[in-house]
């Protein structure tokens, strides 16, 4: 008998087979009880007790992802905390209780309040905040109740209609051998979440739940979207050769984890990590990456309400340092502008942000900001204490379009350095190059710095006008295209010319094919998410210097950016 | 109790983040602070509210303060909206 089949979409790769658990919507909240009198101090009591445990759990939620998956996904539960602390709620929540209501439910009014205000609006971001609050306002009420949701307490495959962010959040990681969701799609936040957890995840498989009752066996490909029920022996065989070869693979990467970057010639390349927040260090290690290319200083900015003082940024920046001793780790100051928020900056809006006052531009208007940024840095790089067991400091500037802006911030690094008494021979400096008028100035910015580090996503935006966060447009760059592949290799050349090495630092670095391109073109630096690094050292340690060489030729040879990546791909068969 | 009307000139108007923003710009001041678009009026400290006024690019809303640093609030907060809560 032939298993039954169901279809959904691929929302995060890899097998799994193993019975399913399947996970009822949480309990909806019942019915208004009017049963005995309330005392209405004991409910005011259990309300704010109620509240503020909530807090506590989905600020704990977030703190967990932001260490295992970083600052972005930890952000919606930020967010949920911060409506479970909201004032006007907690103010509906107790007038009802005034009124006669029982703390839950006094939490499904104040809740629901918000819920239909918000529903009712033709926005459709306002629209999604309501599924939020009723998320929140379950988990309130669960607390008051004491009741909670069935988890799972062996190894199984957890079928849903849909998964809340919280409820894929708290799963838990060792059991928990896929998700099949009803609903969904592959960009719904369970779906980044699975992925960033590394578990296989099928999304929009109709039916699920009535076809696949509890404890029937389910065998799931999070790549093609494929979901088996009840599989026969040649299906579980089909698996079991899939899971392993996925899991050879892994075993593969995790040999080369503490290996260095270089080409099967043994030509070295550094394979960094970008680093946007805390959580991404411990990523970083574990991943094998040699130092950062680029660390992300704005989340010490964007989510304060005043600038961060030099002492609170010493902290943040010792303590990356830290984590990459005899290292290179590379500091990019702040990068914002009229596209991102910070209160304690005002400045006119500008209608066209990606043109405007934005990175190392915002730091030369206020010079303030840069030097105290500056200041930390240096006071970072060389503790009190001596001489440690730290990172080697580099420092690089973003948005640089000319000469001018490099000179006149190299000066005030001068001028810090000289007021902190700090050499700065010792500390490299560098510029992002992701203006078009940067790579064609290659020649004489490379003369004034010791290293360029091109900003894939940036410059390719720029280079064809097309915002890549614009679905209608965003197809239209290409990295390999030849001659942004010729470009890339004259910034190499220049840069080699006055002894200044190279570094790539955008999303395309994290592609094995296009970072094995940038190493034939001369760069000798690639800085990527975490989780790139060991499949990046994997491609380019299988080819030698002169076989990448041969296949960017090929590249640079074709008529188009489709055409060029075949080539590459042929070449180095 | 001062208060004053500024435009909303960040391109995704009060939500998300600027929404956020704002409420805990608001939050830091020890005065009450009210926001008001059209007939309605609601409390700026809360992120919520302030969500519920479904504030967009262009509209005009007025802000009022009442209470300890009541200028410093009031002004604190216009300079904000104004510079289009870094939008």
């Amino acid at each position: 008998m032939t298993a039954a089949l169901l279809h959904g979409r691929g929302a995060s790769p890899g097998v799994a087979v193993a019975p399913a658990f399947v996970m009822a919507p949480r309990p909806r909240p019942e019915a208004r009880s009017d049963a005995a009198p309330v005392d209405p101090a004991h409910e005011h009591e259990r309300l704010d007790r109620a509240l503020a445990q909530a807090i506590g759990q989905l600020e704990a939620v977030a703190d967990r992802l932001s260490d295992a998956v970083g600052a972005e996904e930890a952000a919606i539960f930020t967010a949920h905390a911060a409506f479970a602390a909201d004032p006007e709620l907690a103010g509906m929540a107790h007038g009802s209780i005034d009124a006669g209501a029982t703390a839950e439910d006094a939490v499904r009014d104040a809740f629901g309040a918000f819920r239909n205000l918000l529903s009712a609006s033709a926005d459709e971001y306002l629209a999604a905040r309501a599924a939020d609050l009723d998320d929140v306002a379950e988990r309130v009420v669960g607390v008051l109740t004491g009741a909670t949701r069935p988890v799972p307490t062996e190894r199984c495959i957890v079928v849903a209609h849909d998964l809340a962010p919280s409820d894929t959040a708290e799963l838990p990681r060792d059991l928990v051998a896929g998700v099949v969701c009803e609903a969904g799609s592959p960009t719904s936040h369970a779906a980044i979440l699975a992925r960033s957890l590394g578990i296989p995840a099928v999304v929009g498989a109709r039916d699920v739940i009535t076809r696949a009752p509890a404890g029937v066996v389910l065998a799931v490909d999070g790549r093609s979207g494929e979901v088996l029920v009840d599989p026969d022996e040649v299906d579980r065989d089909r698996y079991a050769k899939f899971a392993a070869a996925e899991a050879e693979r892994r075993e593969r990467l995790e040999a080369l984890r503490d290996l260095p970057g270089q080409t099967a010639d043994g030509v070295h390349v550094e394979l960094a990590a970008n680093v946007n927040d805390p959580g991404a260090l411990d990523r970083a290690l574990g991943a094998g990456a040699q130092g950062s290319g680029l660390v992300r200083t704005e989340f010490l900015f964007l989510d304060a309400t005043d600038a961060p003082t030099v002492d609170d940024q010493v902290a943040y920046y010792r303590r990356v340092l830290d984590a990459f001793p005899g290292e290179r780790v590379v500091f990019r100051t702040l990068d914002i502008g009229a596209d991102k928020p910070v209160p304690f900056i005002t400045r006119p809006p500008e209608e066209n942000p990606a043109l405007g006052v934005r990175g190392l531009r915002l730091g030369l208007a206020e010079p303030r900001l840069l030097r105290d940024q500056l200041r930390a840095l240096l006071r970072a790089a060389s503790p009190a204490g001596g001489p440690t067991a730290t990172g080697r400091l580099a420092i690089m500037f973003p948005m640089v379009a000319t000469t001018a802006e490099v000179d006149e911030a190299r000066a005030i690094l001068d001028e810090v350095a000289g007021e902190e008494g700090v050499d700065v021979a010792g500390v490299e400096v560098g510029v992002m190059v992701e203006v078009p008028a940067a790579a064609l100035a290659a020649d004489r910015l490379a003369r004034r710095v010791d290293f360029l580090s091109i900003g894939t996503n940036d410059l390719l935006q720029y280079l064809f006008a097309a915002d890549r966060l614009n679905p209608d447009v965003a197809g239209i760059p290409d990295v390999f295209d030849p001659d942004v592949l010729r470009l890339i290799g004259s910034v190499c050349r220049a840069a080699a010319a006055h002894g200044a090495w190279v570094g790539v630092c955008g999303e395309a670095a994290a592609e094995p094919r296009a970072a094995a391109a940038f190493v034939a073109l001369g760069v000798t630096e690639l800085s990527m998410t975490p989780n790139a690094v060991p499949d990046v050292k994997d491609k380019l340690r299988r080819h030698t210097g002169d076989e990448l060489r041969a296949a960017a030729d090929a590249a640079l040879a074709a008529p188009d950016g489709t055409a060029a990546r075949a080539a590459f791909k042929e070449a180095l068969r | 109790m001062p208060s004053k009307t500024v435009t909303l000139t960040n391109p995704t108007g009060l939500h998300a983040r600027p929404a956020a923003v704002f409420a805990k710009a608001a939050a830091a001041h020890p005065c009450a602070v009210t926001v008001a678009k059209g007939e309605r009026t609601v409390n700026a400290k809360s992120v919520l509210s302030v969500l519920t006024l479904d504030c967009h690019q262009g509209d005009e809303l007025t802000i009022a303060t009442d209470g300890e640093g009541e200028d410093t609030a009031l002004d604190e907060l216009v300079a904000l909206v104004e510079s289009g809560i870094g939008e």
